[in-house]
């Protein structure tokens, strides 16, 4: 006879063979388990579907518990959630992988890497494009200029040198271009909500491609003629082609992006105005000032600032520089200016930094291809006058450095030594030493005291609740494209959350990460890193053509192909995962010892079981018994050191049918095959 | 006369065997009175092993005490001269007589006074009067159950659950067949009457199997002993067929329709397997793992038929109860626990044995009054009931009495009656870290929070042993302590926090001395002691450096010794060696 009880107010029936999970299931209240499975009997290891009844004083396994007539149960109360999270929490402290690849772990916006190699390697170029748009949507853009902290984090450098990650993401755009099918933002439909940005550099157009994407309508006003910000007036074109970047642009324009240019706030808009107007306003302006070097000389005729230079440039003039040139600072910007120097024909350039190479910020690529274009490095060596006569530049007077003790940042700190100058004559000066916001026409409420915008580090929100800041501008002060995407993607999230009411927060993910060594990787065959063809330094220094070709189709398949697949391959499914960021766990609260052991072969190239991350469930031995009806896993050892493993010897494996249930109910990434079969939970 | 001598596990462990090859040679030689030579089971007084009681022609019983081979002549000699002043020397002592004097023994009636492998004895000593009166005088299977009811006879295991209940759940569940499973799985460290009762006393094992079969209808029964009791199993084993040749087991049992027949399924030592759906999985040749409950054993047990399980002291109450009534036993015993229990002293204890005593009796009689207190005059500092699932209880609640809600009040249990008695050389951290890495080590790892938690817990209290504990460490442990209690599948699981728990409520200073001061007050703990020797005291025997197994101390005759702190790996020789008391431990 049919009984009915509540859970968490919802009135639920259930049938005598009912338990509470599968007549809370079958009624639309969750809960989560990892180790039930209909198919299999009742088990009740994982500990993770403890619901509370009000009367029975102890917590009971939803899985197995029968619901009697007027149970008052509860899911979501404090001793149910903490039973739960601890249970997650004890299961993570001994769960060894990588949930994600390091690659996506290390790029500030969480690009997906390691699964867009994969859709190259397999030559499914558009899903590629589709994945790296799930980030941000620049694929070909970033794709050039990018200094790739994913490929500082790849474990191929390991093995020998890390996957061109970046080339291959610039590959994929280019391909499906060339191909006549390029991307097409999906948007929902409309909220009738609008949005200002303020900006169109990759922040502003980022946030604007995901607003959309959301069903906002969204208006960019920007001061430069074209959009693009840094990355059309910051970055040459023969790193970056302006045509590669209108394309990009073009495609965020499509999908209903109003794009206004030539206005500048303060100027041609007012703030408050624009708040009026508008549900909510991002501001998104860059950092176009570069700071002064703060040496006597600096007004002189010659001394000029770097990325003003580069925004001359980026409008198509071609500033007349003299003979010899110093560039000051030692990141990108510094990069781009001495190497646009050398295409502007100065005879003599050099890039004078106080540290040593292995201090500079800039990426060393850049660093080895102005070397290769003539460029003269001069380390350890510091401005400290800029002299001239009739107020034109003649030259500076360069203190000697050496290194000290590390500063706060680690980098060992430069120290003058006594004495020790040196003088150079020069004709320009550009100085890259850094950059700052020029925040005209925004309230002075929002400011920091150094000009910035302040705004919260999660939400993105500043002082007033429908203003928010992203990029250069805020108080995080300027960094490279990439960052600037990462936070433009969250800020949108946290306008649309705020348009829609919600929390506005976004949400750190937690993910199980692991420590490799190159010991890990010995066994692994070698295959270097695909060379990027391009222009001779001969061919280059003197015009701004772009330097590379790309990839030909062969050599982004081959260089694909090199991807380790650090990141697990059940992600998408893994219920662990899920779980423990639904339960906002801290599995450090119980850190400890942690097995480190080998792989098993189950079934010699089709099935393989991880023990490390086994969350000893028990379904693949309880699947392969109680439905494959062979009894060929099972459990080993007692207490920490239980073990799924064959139940017979390795000669005697042909036992094994590979019939796959055991990977198909597998809730994590412990049971693999190859091939994959899709993942399935029979809760009722 | 009769010479007779205990054998069971202690007091063989202690030499028994000898004494008896001893005295069967010279009998064998020449038994001029007819001397009659037996054996019995443990007596209980298992810190006087081995015992060898005469019963002279009178009947009168002269208990001998702490005999050695060399003394089987004198012995002889006594019994052949019909004269036991002979051995007076050997003779137990009225202080320890009062050990078994204050004692009120049903369970162990006839431990240490029957021979276990004669079924005669047995039934010389009311021996399966029980079941034949049952099965003669027409009582029904509600009848039996109704005096368990009114004995209030409550589950010896552990848990404590109420024995009539559970038999009448059994009867009342459908199914063609039934089972009667006796738990001898016994496993908590320190608890060993489950043992003397198979190994001294076997028919009352089966006759209270019997009792329980015939309530519930049960037609098979199955014994299931840990495979290290090896003599316990021979025993039984004898019992079974003495039993089933008297026509005791089998077929219509006393010419009744009632049939019942048993085996022992010898368990492989996994300390889980004391839980009773564990149990069953391993009685089915599974890995031995707990199922959830319900369903209970009572509707879906053994091959999911119904099956009633009990352990070895509780079925060993049945007979009596039968005999004497439920209103005796109920007449013994608090409001809610009556009758009698069995504890197993040990520990640092003057007198370590089995003890069985009335319910109501206050922890201080029976470590005291009984126990004699704490050996070489140390003061107590706490007992440890119920072993790794029960909890410790300090020196301020010895008067608490014995009852399951009165003990459970101070955070530990009755459990299976294990009764480990610590002094203040004892360090508590030391012994929660004991308890719980049994625990953990005996975990069977199918549920997270036992297979999990008490790995962690132990991870905690190593480092804080090792003086490397971290403020916030007794909190993490207290907030593990309820996530397992909570969380875990099992009793094992849900007990194991339990001596961390009441460690933690009495004796918290002694673990933030480890953490915050990394001192261990008892002076147990290795890593956080030394040793030195006080050259006031020090006589220069040499005593001490002869015992180094590392050769630390040096020192020249009658002159002071020294130990060097850098060589010294703090075993505490030294300190055992020196009769002076010149070797401190700070």
């Amino acid at each position: 006879m049919a009984i009915t009880y509540t859970i968490d107010g919802v009135t639920v029936t259930a049938e005598p063979a009912d338990t509470i999970l599968t007549s809370a299931t079958r009624a639309g209240v969750k809960i989560p388990t990892l180790c039930f499975d209909k198919r299999t009997a009742i088990y009740g290891a994982c500990g993770v579907c403890l619901v509370e009844v009000e009367g029975v004083p102890k917590l009971l396994r939803a899985c197995s518990a029968k619901p009697q007539e007027g149970y008052v149960v509860h899911t979501d109360t404090e001793r149910v959630d903490r039973a739960r999270r601890t249970a997650l929490e004890l299961l993570l402290s001994d769960h060894t992988g990588d949930c994600r690849g390091p690659c996506k772990l290390n790029c500030p916006a969480m690009t997906d890497c390691q699964k867009y190699v994969n859709e190259i390697r397999e030559g499914k170029y558009k899903d590629a494009v589709s994945t790296i748009y799930e980030a941000f949507p620049f694929p070909a853009s970033i794709g050039r200029v990018c200094p790739h902290p994913c490929e500082d984090a790849c474990r191929r450098q390991m093995v020998e040198e890390p996957i061109s990650i970046a080339f291959l993401k610039a590959f994929a755009a280019d391909k499906v271009e060339a191909d006549g099918d390029p991307y097409v933002v999906q948007c929902e439909p409309n909220t009738g909500k609008h949005v200002a940005i303020v900006g169109g550099g990759p922040a502003g157009l980022t946030a604007a491609y995901f607003l959309r994407r959301y069903g906002h309508a969204v208006t960019i006003y920007d001061k430069q003629p074209k959009m693009g910000g840094m990355l059309r007036y910051g970055i040459p074109e023969y790193r970056l082609p302006k045509a590669v970047l209108d394309r990009e642009i073009a495609i965020i324009a499509n999908a209903g992006v109003e794009l206004v240019n030539d206005v500048q706030l303060g100027r041609d808009i007012d703030f408050e105005d624009l708040r009026k107007r508008h549900d909510a306003v991002l501001l998104a302006l860059g950092a176009w000032k570069s700071y002064n070097m703060r040496v006597p000389g600096e007004d002189l005729e010659g001394v000029i600032g770097g990325i003003e230079f580069l925004e001359h440039l980026g409008h198509g003039e071609r500033p007349t520089l003299g003979e010899k040139v110093a560039v000051c600072g030692g990141g990108n910007t510094a990069m781009d200016c001495c190497r646009t120097a050398v295409r502007l024909g100065a005879k003599e350039v050099y890039v004078v930094y106080r540290r040593t190479r292995a201090e500079m910020p800039a990426s060393d690529v850049e660093i080895e291809e102005a070397i290769e274009e003539g460029v003269t490095f001069k380390f350890l060596t510091n401005p400290i006058e800029f002299y001239g006569k009739d107020g034109r530049l003649e030259g500076m007077k360069l203190q000697i450095m050496e290194l000290g003790e590390p500063d706060a940042s680690g980098r060992r700190r430069p120290v003058p030594v006594e004495g020790a100058t040196e003088n150079i004559a020069i004709d320009n000066v550009l100085m890259a030493i850094g950059q700052g916001a020029n925040c005209e026409g925004v309230a002075e409420e929002l400011l920091t005291q150094r000009g910035t915008i302040a705004c919260d580090e999660l939400t993105f929100r500043t002082s007033m609740d429908d203003v928010f800041a992203a990029g250069d501008v805020t108080n995080r002060g300027a960094g490279i494209a990439i960052q600037a995407i990462a936070e433009a993607q969250k800020a949108a999230l946290c306008i649309n959350n705020y348009l829609e009411g919600d929390e506005v927060r976004a949400k750190i993910p937690y993910f199980v990460k692991q420590e490799k060594t190159p010991e890990d990787f010995e066994d692994e065959p070698k295959q270097n890193r695909e060379k990027m063809p391009g222009l001779t330094p001969e061919e280059r220094r003197n015009n701004f053509e772009p330097i590379y070709f790309g990839f030909t189709e062969e050599q982004a398949l081959r260089e694909a192909s090199r991807c380790l697949e650090c990141g697990c391959h059940d992600y998408f499914d893994c219920r662990l995962i899920k779980f423990a960021n639904a339960f906002d766990v801290d599995p450090e609260r119980f850190a400890g010892f942690m097995h480190k052991r080998e792989d098993v072969p189950v079934a010699s190239e089709v099935i393989v079981h991880d023990p490390d991350k086994c969350v000893l469930c028990g379904l693949c031995y309880r699947m392969c018994d109680q439905v494959a009806g062979k009894t060929y896993l099972g459990l080993y050892n007692r207490g920490f050191s239980t073990v799924v493993n064959p139940m017979v010897p390795e000669e005697a494996r042909t036992f094994c049918a590979s019939c796959l249930k055991c990977v198909e109910a597998c809730p994590t990434g412990a049971m693999k095959s190859v091939p994959a079969v899709e993942r399935k939970t029979c809760i009722v | 006369m009769r010479v007779v001598i205990g054998e069971g596990s202690c007091g063989i462990a202690a030499g028994a065997g000898g004494v008896h090859a001893k005295l069967e040679e010279l009998f064998a030689q020449s038994n001029p009175t007819d001397a009659e030579l037996g054996i019995t089971g443990c007596n209980g007084m298992c810190f006087l092993e081995p015992i060898v009681d005469v019963y002279d022609n009178k009947g009168e019983l002269h208990r001998l005490v702490k005999v050695q081979e060399k003394d089987a002549q004198a012995i002889y000699d006594a019994v052949v001269a019909n004269d036991l002043s002979l051995v007076d020397t050997l003779a137990i002592t009225a202080e320890d007589e009062a050990f078994l004097n204050k004692q009120t023994r049903v369970a162990l009636r006839d431990c240490g006074v029957i021979d276990p492998e004669s079924i005669d004895d047995y039934l010389a000593h009311e021996g399966y009067a029980a079941i034949t009166k049952i099965l003669t005088t027409g009582m029904s299977q509600e009848d039996v159950i109704q005096q368990i009811d009114i004995a209030g006879l409550r589950g010896r295991g552990g848990a404590g659950f109420s024995t009539a209940f559970k038999w009448r759940a059994a009867r009342d569940s459908k199914g063609d067949q039934k089972y009667l499973i006796c738990n001898a799985d016994e496993g908590d460290p320190g608890a060993f009457m489950d043992r003397a009762v198979i190994e001294g006393d076997p028919h009352s094992l089966i006759e209270g199997m019997l009792i329980g079969a015939y309530s519930i209808g049960a037609s098979e029964g199955i014994v299931y002993v840990r495979a290290e009791y090896p003599l316990a199993i021979v025993r039984l084993t004898k019992a079974i067929e003495d039993a089933t040749e008297r026509g005791y087991l089998g077929n219509n049992i006393c010419g009744s329709d009632f049939s019942f027949t048993l085996r022992i399924k010898a368990g492989a030592g996994a300390f889980v397997c004391g839980e009773e759906t564990a149990l069953i999985e391993s009685l089915e040749g599974k890995r031995g793992m707990p199922r959830l409950k319900p369903p209970f054993p009572a509707q879906a047990g053994y091959w999911l038929k119904p099956s009633n399980i009990n352990n070895v002291e509780t079925y060993a109450n049945v007979a009596w109860i039968i005999n004497n009534g439920g209103e005796a036993f109920a007449a013994m015993g608090t409001k809610d626990s009556k009758g009698t229990k069995v504890f197993a002293l040990s520990g640092k204890i003057a007198r370590g044995g089995l003890v069985e005593v009335p319910m109501g009796t206050t922890l201080r009689e029976v470590i005291y009054g009984i126990g004699g207190g704490i050996r070489d005059n140390k003061e107590f500092k706490a007992v440890q009931l119920g072993g790794p699932s029960g909890g410790c209880v300090p020196a301020s609640k010895l008067d608490t009495v014995i009852d399951y809600n009165e003990l459970a009040a101070t955070g530990a249990i009755m459990g299976s009656g294990g009764m480990v008695v610590m002094d203040e050389s004892t360090c508590m951290a030391s012994m929660a870290r004991f308890f719980l890495d049994f625990t953990a080590k005996e975990s069977c790892g199918k549920c997270v929070h036992c297979r999990m938690g008490t790995k962690r817990m132990l991870e905690i209290l190593d480092r804080i042993v090792a003086g490397e504990g971290q403020e916030g460490d007794v909190e993490k442990l207290e907030d593990l302590c309820y996530a397992i209690k909570d969380g875990a599948l099992c009793g094992l699981g849900q007990t194991a926090p339990n001596p961390v728990l009441t460690t933690i409520r009495y004796f918290r200073d002694e673990l933030e001395a480890h953490i915050a001061e990394h001192r261990c007050p008892a002076g147990e703990c290795q890593a956080l002691i030394s040793y030195s020797i006080n050259k006031d005291v020090c006589v220069g025997c040499t005593a001490c450096a002869r015992q180094c197994p590392v050769h630390a101390i040096s020192g020249s005759p009658k002159q002071p010794h020294e130990i060097d702190q850098t060589i010294c790996i703090k075993c505490g020789n030294c300190k055992t060696a020196c009769r002076f008391g010149a070797v401190v431990v700070a």
